[in-house]
Formats: structure tokens, sequence, C-alpha cells
């Protein structure tokens, strides 16, 4: 069995890159997939935390790549999902440490015993990007409606696109009242400024800072609007048809617009 | 100079008079290892509010191949030369630079969109600083997120560093790492930015003693989260520009406090009380 290689990337950092590898991740683990996290953000590591497994760790991802230990020793499995690994980045190691071939050696092993390997990529577009996307086969891209982040979404989408990998979009943390009163671009504007196939649109939703603090993904507590929106992610992932629930509201911010034109 | 050397009485004694120093700029890196956290909007409301008050500033995106304070300062479609154009010497640094709309004493060097961080020479980098701090007060430099060349460059021509850093255990986490890569010899200052005071209060949000019990800055400020600051990003219009605005009025506060000027204690003050401390305690006790 191949399980599918997926890049979690947005250009931008603090768009809910890690969080939606996690939430995602626990996500397809309920519906009973097998799924590996990878965190691929060398120094900077965060999605232990967001999981709640910062204090197992053990062996790390440079290890893995230097030798000094086996893939299956560093793999954590989750506390909460059997079917849930995370394989954690190094805190006091740099990017330069793993190389584009050694790390789509590891994202392949990987992919031989599971469903899904999700790769949480960091900021930026620099080696720690080229690193994390090196072993994918198709991108998820998280991005905010900001003018920001989009315009760094744009830049990574010609870089994924460039790579040949297929990408579909997740619009993270739209806050509603704020698109109906102009306030913030709609999905429709998102989508129509990157050319890019929607995955998902998540509500902005102030638990997910307490869930992130707490190392338990918010995907945990049913009673969260946003646990039925990362399973109907997780499901559309896996080729269902799920439709949207209808976020937009007639704006269009001709700024932008003029920004995106202009080149 | 050099035949004093070798008399340590006859050098003191004759040392000659050092000509009158020429007061030169601040360079200031404003970085935070994670993204998202607020430096690239920090950076425009400081310089903004700093340029209202009188001094001469220039911003310095950093960010090559994702640049944005173009975008937060509304000069988007004003940039017509960059960082790298003068670096490799393509055009003069005054052609370079964008002069704010609002304010004369305000510049924009941009970041090249379409170049990578690789490209940028680290020594030049350091060197284009240094010529900066001898035209303006502040020089503030934007720095990317994460810990690579992008970031080294961004550090390599600064005197001082602020913290931008958000109540949560990743951006602490991140922003404690910067801390310890920049030079031992600084003493960089924190900003919070993005606090939420009634999550505080409900136990759901670290307070900003909390960040601050394991960065332990100097604090220079704290910015509260509000929706304001989208706006004010989407629309090109640095809050600290608003006179209305009490995030602007923060940023105000900020710029003073830099500028040399005495400045109250920062508005936002929430008192702590929950249990997320007990959570970064282990975790930065832990294994490295």
């Amino acid at each position: 069995m191949a399980g599918r290689r997926i890049v979690i990337t947005s250009g931008k950092g603090g768009v809910g890159k890690t969080t939606t590898t996690a939430n995602l991740g626990a996500a397809l683990a309920k519906r009973g997939k097998k799924v590996v996290l990878v965190d691929t953000d060398i120094g900077l590591r965060n999605l232990d935390l967001v999981l709640g497994v910062e204090k197992r760790i053990v062996f790390d991802l440079v290890e893995v790549v230097e030798g000094r230990c086996q893939l299956r020793q560093a793999l954590i499995r989750d506390k909460r999902f059997d079917s849930l690994w995370l394989l954690p980045a190094a805190q006091t190691r740099e990017k330069e440490a793993v190389s584009e071939a050694q790390m789509a050696q590891v994202i392949d092993e990987l992919a031989e015993f599971c469903d899904y390997v999700l790769i949480d990529c960091p900021a930026g577009i620099e080696h720690g990007f080229r690193n994390a996307i090196a072993g994918a086969r198709e991108a998820i891209v998280v991005t905010t409606p900001e003018v920001s982040a989009i315009r760094d979404a744009d830049r990574v989408v010609g870089k994924l696109t460039a790579a040949g990998l297929p990408l579909r979009l997740v619009i993270n943390r739209v806050r509603m009242e704020m698109v109906k009163s102009g306030d913030m671009m709609s999905v429709d504007d998102v989508c129509e400024i990157l050319q890019a196939e929607l995955l998902g649109v998540v509500p902005d939703d102030e638990e997910v800072i307490d869930t992130t603090n707490r190392g338990e993904p918010i995907v945990l507590d049913e009673t969260n609007r946003l646990a039925a929106i990362f399973d109907k992610i997780a499901r559309r992932l896996g080729g269902e048809i799920v439709p949207f629930t209808n976020l937009n509201a007639p704006t269009l911010f001709g700024r932008l617009v003029t920004l995106w034109k202009a080149g | 100079m050099r035949a004093f050397d070798t008399a340590g009485a006859a050098r003191v004694a004759l040392e000659p008079v050092p000509p009158p120093t020429v007061a030169r700029g601040r360079a200031i890196v404003i970085t935070s290892g994670k993204g998202g956290v607020g430096k690239t909007t920090t950076t425009a409301n400081v310089g903004a509010a700093l340029a209202a008050l009188g001094k001469r500033v220039v911003l310095v995106d950093a960010d090559v191949g994702l640049r944005n304070l173009d975008i937060v300062l509304g000069l988007e479609s004003r940039v017509k030369y960059h960082l790298l154009d003068v670096l490799e010497e393509k055009v003069k640094l005054e052609d370079a630079l964008v002069r704010d709309k609002r304010s004369e004493n305000l510049s924009l060097l941009a970041a090249a969109q379409t170049r990578e961080k690789e490209d940028v020479d680290t020594a030049k980098m350091k060197a284009l600083i240094e010529r900066l701090r001898d035209a303006f007060d502040f020089v503030l430099i934007d720095c990317p997120a994460g810990i690579e060349m992008g970031f080294k460059n961004a550090v390599v021509g600064a005197n001082h560093a602020i913290v931008v850093c958000t109540p949560e255990v990743s951006s602490v986490r991140d922003a404690d790492r910067v801390v310890g890569l920049l030079p031992n010899d600084w003493r960089p200052e924190l900003i919070v930015n993005r606090l939420r005071p009634h999550l505080v209060r409900k136990g759901k949000m670290l307070s900003v003693e909390d960040v601050n019990a394991i960065l332990r800055l100097p604090l220079l400020g704290v910015i509260a989260d509000e929706p304001g600051v989208i706006v004010a990003t989407n629309k090109g219009e640095p809050l600290a520009l608003d006179p209305a605005s009490e995030t602007g009025a923060a940023y105000r506060a900020i710029a003073a406090k830099l500028a040399g000027e005495e400045v109250a204690a920062p508005a936002v003050r929430v008192s702590h009380g929950n249990g997320l401390l007990s959570k970064l305690g282990s975790l930065f006790g832990g294994r490295a």
C-alpha cells in the first residue's frame, strides 16, 4: 500500500498550517485511517505542542536521517488515536541538516505503511519549504482572508505548480460578520484571486488558541463546530463530495483585485 | 595612532580629542521566530508613530520573496525598485526608497518579490543598514518568519531587537528560541501582541506575566487583539495614525518609549491566575 503524501503549506506564517495538520490528521484517524504527521519545521517545531505529546519525544526527524535511530523508533503514537502518529522535528538543529532527497526518502518510507502522510511545512519559501514539498505528491494551501496572507499564498501556489503538485485551498479564520460588513474578503474573492480549488473553509474560533495551549486538537470536542468542519475536510480529501456551507456575502475588494491584475 | 600603542603613558596624554560624534540612527530588527504574530504590522505602526513624533524613519522589508510591508503601508503600487536592486547596485539607494503617502519622515525599502532570500549578500546587507543609520534616526527591519537565511540577513546590520510574541505556547517557544539566536550582548525588548483580555480572565489565554515569566525581557508594550487590525491592513492604513484607535495609542506609546520619552505603563494589563503557566513551565524545563 502506498499512502497519500500531502504537504500543508502557506507561505505566510501563523495562518494555521500546524493547527490544520493536527486537526485534519485527527479527523482522518477518527475515520479509521492510518495517519503520520511529519513536522518539518526544524528548529521551530510546534506540532508536538498542538498534539500535546511534547514530553514524549525521544528521537526526531534529523536523527532518523542521520541514521541514529530507526524510523519507527522516532514515531510517537497519539494519546487518543491509535492510528495517528507524529514524526517530530529537531528543535536545536537547522533546516539544512536535512536534504530534499533525504526528506523524500523518509516520506516514501512512511507512505508504505499508512494511508496519509501529512507534512507540516515551515513558514517561508526557503530550504525548509523545499524540504517539505520534496516528498509530497499533493498540497493543501492554507490561507486567511487577508491581503498579506493571500499574496504569500499566491507565491506558494506558483512554486507548487512549478513543482507539479496538485493543490487545494483551506481558507482559515473566516469571520462571517466581517465578511458581511465588507471588512473581510469572502471565500469567493480568495478563490478567484488564487484560482485554486476549495477544500475547506474554517471559521475563526477563539477556542483554537486554548486547545492549542492545552495540546488537544479541537476535533476531540464533538460539541465544537470546528470538529464537524474538519471531518468534512477529511471526507473531501478522501474523495467524497461534501457540500460547502455558504459563507459568502456579496462583496469584492477593489483594491485587491487591482493589486493582482497589476501583477 | 599606531605609534602610541607601545608607550602606554604617552598614549593617554597624547590621545587627540575625538571628533564630535555624529548621532547615528538605531537599527532595530523586529523578529519573532513564528510567523503571523504581527511583525509586519508592528514594523509599520511603530514606524508610522515614530515618524509622527518627528523622527526620520526608514522601514526595511527583509522578507525577500514574501514581502508584505508595502501592502500594510498601502504603498504597493509605488514600489519601483527593491532591496536587491540596491544590494546589487542596479539602482541608487535614494531611488529605491519609497516615500510614505502620509509622512515626509517615513520611507520604505521594499523587498524583492520574485527573488530568493539566498540571493542576499550578508556583508552587503550589513553595509546597507550602516548607511541607512547615517541618514535616519530609526532603521526598522521587518524580519521574515523562521530562523533561516532570511533571519540572519535581517539581524546582521541591526544593533537592537524587538521580539513580537502572541500569548500562545507555540509563539512563546519560538520567541524563546529566537532570543537565544540573537547576539549575547543585546537586550531585546518584548511586545506582547494580540492579547484578548477576556480570554485571559477566563483562564483560556496566557497573560502578559505568563509570557514574560518565560522570556524575561523588558516589556516594550502590549497590543490587544482587535478586528480593526485586519481592516487596517486590507486598507493599507496603519492604525497608529488613527487618533481614535486604542490600538493606535498603544503603538504610539511604544514609539514614544523608543524615542526616549517617558510613558505610562501599557494600558492593557490583565492579571493572571490560570493554570496555563504550568504547561509552559514544564515545556521549557524539559528536553531541548
